[in-house]
This record gives structure tokens, sequence and C-alpha cells, in this order.
């Protein structure tokens, strides 16, 4: 497993949300001043407003689509609405057809997944039907997405969640 | 120690250390820091690719090494921003011995009835959250117990149920956790935690873990 996949097969985002892919793309997400990196925490309140995401542009033309989604929805014990969704962007830099929801993770430390999808054209992109029991693979596979090219994750847990013991 | 640092760096070969806390690694892998490039990695720390560029550079003039004065700006624990995302630690948590023998039971600094009141109170816990964020000592220790209690549902049967009863705190989780493991646990055999370890607290510098069910 080459190094930069192991921290999201460690933290199972790789298994669960996505297959085994060729991270190609840098991409930072930063949530005002706290950059996301995989498996650390942030508090909810940071989380409110849409993070500023910074793809590597090697080229300009191509269009990316970045999906946000929980997996441990709605709660890790008992996912039974994996995954929701709480944004999605398509034609990057363009059009955000799935509006952002902050994150509000009631039950439990949640993960929060972002995975940037490389489109075959532009406006290729439909939006879902709802935002529960979203499924990545199969929303790949139905707008030709194929494997992500850069994925992310953080933890977040309710704000006045126990934290010390 | 090759195998237990994860740095996500994509498209780097980062010169230093694979083992951040290394101290051996450390100073023999780093290069002589020239002053100027020094305070301009202290200013320019948010953006990763600076850091690395003067890293880089100073690699290759390597041989005298002007002592480790020039570490401390380096140390910065608390800033893996300023590797590309996705650095986790990896770390052995500051174990300074490498072997464990005939070490049985974790006792987690507890006497034994504060102990298993502890270790009862978490598994209680994971079972009804299913993801929590403790010390990494008490994640491995209560791994066991968990293993045990999803055993005991797997049985099914009265008495596993009456056992489970008087482990758990909580009667709902248990009668939970009987109706629902079949169908999650069912063709699992064993191994139904993982643990996943992250930075460390804040207050006390504690190694932290995720503990999570599978």
């Amino acid at each position: 497993m080459s190094r930069p996949l192991e921290p999201l097969s460690v933290g199972r985002v790789i298994g669960e949300v996505v297959d085994i892919f060729n991270p190609s793309v840098r991409m930072n997400v930063t949530y005002s001043t706290k950059q996301v990196a995989n498996g650390h925490e942030l508090m909810p309140s940071i989380v409110m407003n849409k993070p500023r995401v910074d793809i590597g542009g090697e080229d300009m033309r191509s269009a990316y689509t970045l999906i946000m989604t929980d997996p441990d929805a709605p709660s890790p014990s008992d996912p039974h609405l994996r995954e929701h969704l709480h944004w999605m962007v398509t034609d990057i830099p363009g059009n955000e057809i799935v509006e952002y929801e902050n994150p509000k993770p009631v039950i439990g430390i949640h993960r929060y997944v972002f995975i940037l999808f490389k489109q075959r054209g532009r406006q290729t992109v439909r939006s879902p039907s709802s935002r529960d029991n979203f499924n990545t693979r199969r929303f790949s596979q139905e707008n030709n997405l194929g494997l992500p090219v850069a994925a992310v994750y953080f933890n977040a847990q309710r704000e006045t969640a126990a934290r010390r013991r | 120690m090759a195998n237990v640092a994860v740095m996500a760096t994509t498209n780097n070969n980062h010169p230093t250390t694979t083992s951040r806390w290394n101290m051996s690694s450390l100073r023999s892998s780093l290069p002589p820091i020239p002053p100027t490039s020094a305070s301009s990695l202290r200013f320019t720390r948010p953006s990763p690719t600076t850091l690395r560029i003067s890293r880089v550079k100073s690699q290759s003039l390597l041989p005298s090494f002007t002592g480790l004065r020039p570490l401390p700006i380096f140390a910065p624990p608390s800033e893996f921003s300023g590797f590309d995302h996705g650095f986790t630690v990896i770390d052995n948590g500051g174990r300074v011995y490498a072997m464990r023998h005939g070490r049985k039971v974790p006792k987690l600094n507890r006497p034994p009835d504060q102990r298993k009141a502890l270790i009862r109170g978490l598994t209680t816990q994971l079972l009804k959250y299913g993801r929590i964020k403790t010390t990494r000592a008490r994640a491995s220790a209560i791994r066991k117990y968990v293993d045990k209690m999803i055993t005991l549902a797997k049985d099914g049967s009265l008495h596993k149920r009456r056992q489970a009863l008087g482990f758990i705190y909580e009667k709902q989780i248990v009668h939970a956790l009987f109706a629902e493991v079949q169908e999650r646990y069912g063709e699992r055999n064993g191994g139904y935690t993982r643990i996943i370890r992250t930075l460390p607290r804040r207050g006390d510098n504690a190694p932290m873990a995720y503990i999570e069910l599978v």
C-alpha cells in the first residue's frame, strides 16, 4: 500500500467509501485556518462554513467533481443511512449542485470524507435525488467518473461530547 | 521503524525521517541549516512548498554537521499541516523497551476494582457509540472485552445474555447487540475492533487512539 494511501485505508475510507485508487491530484481542504489532515479531528464549530478547497491544477481544462460524505450516518455503531451526502460541487470551479450542509455529528465520532473525481467532460454529472443512503461507488459509476483522484477525511464529534474520560 | 510511520506526502521525496521522534535518525538525516533558510522556514511554515525546497537544497551540502542548535526549528510537533495533508503520527507512543515478556494484564494505573469498572465503562461506550477516542493503552486493553461481548452475543442463548448483562452497564445496549450482531458479524471470526492511532492529547501529551467496531 503506498504511503499516501495508508491513512485512508487504515481509516477504512478505502474499503467503505471508495476503492483503491492512485492519488494523482493534490488537494488541500482548509476550514478557515485549519487544514484537513487524514484522521485528525475538527470541531463542528469550525466546520460550519464551507471550506476552501485548493486543487493542484496541472491543466485548467479538466473539470473535477468534489463530494463530501459522511459514511457514519447516523451513528458509527449503526450506520444504516450510510452515507450521508453533505456537499457536491461539479465542474470545479463551478456548480455547487448539492449545497453545503454543515456536519452535525449527533452520536459518536463521524468521519467526513472529501473525494475528488475527474470528470470526462463538462456538465455530465447529475445531482442525486436524496442526501441519505448515498453511495459513492454507485454514483461514480452512474456518472462515469471512474476512480477518484484524491481523497481526504477528518473526524468530528458533538461539541458537548465527553472528551476527557 | 520502517513500517510504523505513515506520512502522506504525495509528490515529494521527503528527505527526513520516517519515524518522527527517533533522535538518532533525526540527527543523521537532517542537513546542516544555514541561518537564512532557517529563518525562512520559520516564517513560511504554512506553505509546504517552500519548506520542502529549502530542505532539499541544503541536503546536497551534507558533510559538516553544525550541531543540534538548528534542530528545534524543525521540531514543531503540532504543525503537521506543514507537511502534505494526511500526515498521521504513527509512533510507538514513547515506549522505551521493545519487549513485553511476562506482561499479561494491562493494569491501567488503577486498583483492580477501578480497572474493572473502567473497562466495563469503556466497552459499554464503544458498543453504544461505535467509535470512541481514548488513550492507546485503554484502547488496546478493552479489545479483549469487546470481542468477548460480541462473542457472547453471537452465541445468543439466555445464559450468555445474562452474562453480558452482568458486564455491560446499560441493558438496552445488550439487547440491541444481541439483536443485530448476527447480521453484522455473522461471518467474521474474531477481530471485531480496529484501533487507529492519532495525535496526542494536548493536556498531557497522552498518546490517543480511536477504537471502533469493525
